[in-house]
């Protein structure tokens, strides 16, 4: 499981790390949205160094970034294999036998992937600063103005902040599940078909049951403790703007107008 | 044959910030036919070491030797379900395992596992060792109670006929009269089929009680590997190692300090009464 990069929260001090939830939502999902915008290899540039600077100065190896981008290594060659076949546009760069390769192809896959970077980058670097528990925080802070219109804020965040909090527990019991059947003659990799499934059930069942388990009593817990959903609460950690928070959110904001307006010259 | 571990280490995660040294140079001899107990203090390494036993952890160093066959860190294993059948490993809280439909098809699923021919018999024989009445057998293991549970799925691993059997904390969240019949279920099975058994535990009065040898563990090393005997011949040994003695030594301890003279071996609260009725009479 050493192989989980993506969305793992990495302990560093830096000013990154210290900044509010909140406000490092907000930049994420403007970044995001900028890089949708057809700016060119000049706007991805510059977005490329900005995000490049944040990653900097929250002193993330940058390793990690890349390390995350491999699980899309194959999807991105997919991708590559379909524009080949799909995309007749732009110079003939290469035929062999009838199999032609436009330019456009090629530069089609490049825009996704730079895309794609980027935007794992940008997601990455939010998920490596902030704790699971700080981020559903912030997402319940910026949901709160859409209560009135029926949106449960408290409760997603919750529901989100539980489902985090399992999934290492699940990861655990998996593998402690696994090691038991595996003493009793259990072997994932070698049998018949039907010997595979019956593997496959004697690890699914008692994990289903185990985490259904898990689930009431985690329920009856909270409910012993007087948790109730719709009643009003406060808070242990009270989430504070500070200046660098002001300073990201107005500086991802310049970064969304130029992309705008690049887009527009391009155009 | 004996079960031995030469030069074990054992590292978790190795090579990422999450890396754990749980074993470190472990040396050490089990003698077949007995009963021996590890001890240790949480996190000590005692469950590490008991899943290099069948081969469920591989040694990051080091060599493991069971029953005839040896396992040398950095070569792949072959055929490891012929180890596995021969050492059964019952884990914490076995009952979280079970999963099949019925009870009787649970315990027989190791067996089959293995290729038996006469599965269902064994699966009988085993879930009768634990004291599980027939008029279960077709019921769902999720139906039953928690001692129940984790009877069915220790019968699970008895059902496979291992040579040597492996229990990690066996008794944990039993109620006492629970425990000391599973307590006088692995003492059966080393005494008249002459299994080999390894218990992981902290509870002090089941080693002296049932146990031939004891392993105390610490930071992943062995500190001491003595006959149970000679470990509680009074309290102090025990005590440098910050366990506490059963209450019988301690009693026996007290009372020489109060002047009594006990040099002979004491196994039970009887011979103990005998010994110090024999003084008070005096």
């Amino acid at each position: 499981m050493n192989s989980l990069t993506l969305g793992k929260y990495i302990p560093l001090d830096s000013i990154i790390h210290k900044m509010d939830p909140r406000s490092k939502i907000i930049g994420m999902l403007i970044i995001i949205v900028s890089i949708f915008f057809p700016s060119g290899w000049i706007g991805y540039g510059i977005i490329g160094l900005s995000v490049f600077v944040v990653v900097l100065l929250s002193k993330l190896n940058i390793k990690i970034i890349f390390n995350s981008m491999k699980p899309m290594m194959m999807m991105l060659l997919f991708l590559l294999f379909i524009n080949t076949l799909v995309i007749k546009d732009g110079d003939l760069l290469l035929d062999v036998f009838g199999f032609t390769i436009y330019s456009e192809a090629i530069f089609q896959t490049l825009y996704i992937t730079i895309r794609l970077f980027l935007m794992i980058m940008t997601t990455t670097t939010l998920t490596a600063t902030t704790k699971p528990l700080d981020l559903t925080l912030g997402i319940e802070d910026l949901l709160k103005p859409f209560k009135r219109f029926g949106v449960p804020s408290h409760e997603i965040a919750m529901l989100i902040s539980i489902a985090l909090r399992f999934i290492p527990d699940l990861i655990e019991e998996t593998q402690r599940i696994m090691k038991a059947q595996a003493s009793r003659g259990v072997d994932l990799k070698e049998g018949t078909f039907k010997e595979k499934i019956m593997a496959i059930l004697s690890l699914i069942v008692p994990l289903f049951v185990s985490a259904l388990q898990r689930a009431e009593d985690l329920a009856n817990a909270m409910e012993a403790r007087g948790y109730s959903p719709g009643k009003p609460r406060t808070r242990y950690k009270v989430l504070k703007m500070k200046g660098s928070d002001y300073t990201l959110i107005v500086c991802s904001l310049i970064l969304m107008v130029s992309m705008i307006v690049l887009s527009r010259m391009y155009a | 044959m004996p079960i031995l571990f030469e030069n074990v280490s054992h590292i978790y995660s190795e090579g990422t910030p999450f890396r754990y040294s749980a074993l470190s140079n472990v040396n050490l001899d089990i003698t077949e036919g007995k009963i021996t107990a590890i001890v240790g203090e949480t996190g000590s390494g005692k469950s590490t070491l008991v899943q290099h036993l069948n081969a469920l952890l591989l040694p990051t160093s080091g060599k493991v030797t069971v029953l005839d066959r040896t396992i040398i860190s950095g070569e792949k294993p072959k055929d490891l379900k012929g180890l596995r059948r021969n050492v059964g490993l019952v884990f914490q809280f076995p009952e979280y395992q079970l999963f099949e439909e019925t009870i009787l098809k649970d315990v027989e699923f190791g067996p089959k596992n293995f290729g038996f021919e006469d599965s269902e018999k064994k699966a009988k024989e085993a879930l009768k060792m634990v004291g599980i009445e027939e008029s279960l057998f077709e019921k769902s293991p999720l139906e039953l109670s928690g001692g129940q549970k984790r009877r069915v799925a220790i019968a699970g691993i008895l059902a496979m006929n291992p040579k040597v059997i492996v229990l990690d904390e066996p008794t944990a969240g039993l109620d006492p009269s629970g425990s000391k019949s599973m307590m006088n279920l692995f003492y059966d099975l080393n005494k008249k089929y002459n299994k080999t058994i390894i218990i992981v535990t902290h509870d002090m009065e089941q080693v002296f009680a049932y146990c031939d040898e004891v392993v105390v563990m610490s930071q992943g090393q062995i500190k001491l590997k003595t006959d149970v005997k000679s470990f509680f011949k009074d309290s102090s040994l025990c005590k440098s190692f910050g366990i506490l003695a059963p209450h019988l030594i301690r009693l026996k301890d007290s009372l020489i300090e109060k002047g009594f003279k006990i040099d002979e071996e004491v196994d039970s609260i009887e011979s103990l009464v005998k010994i110090v009725s024999r003084q008070v009479k005096k």
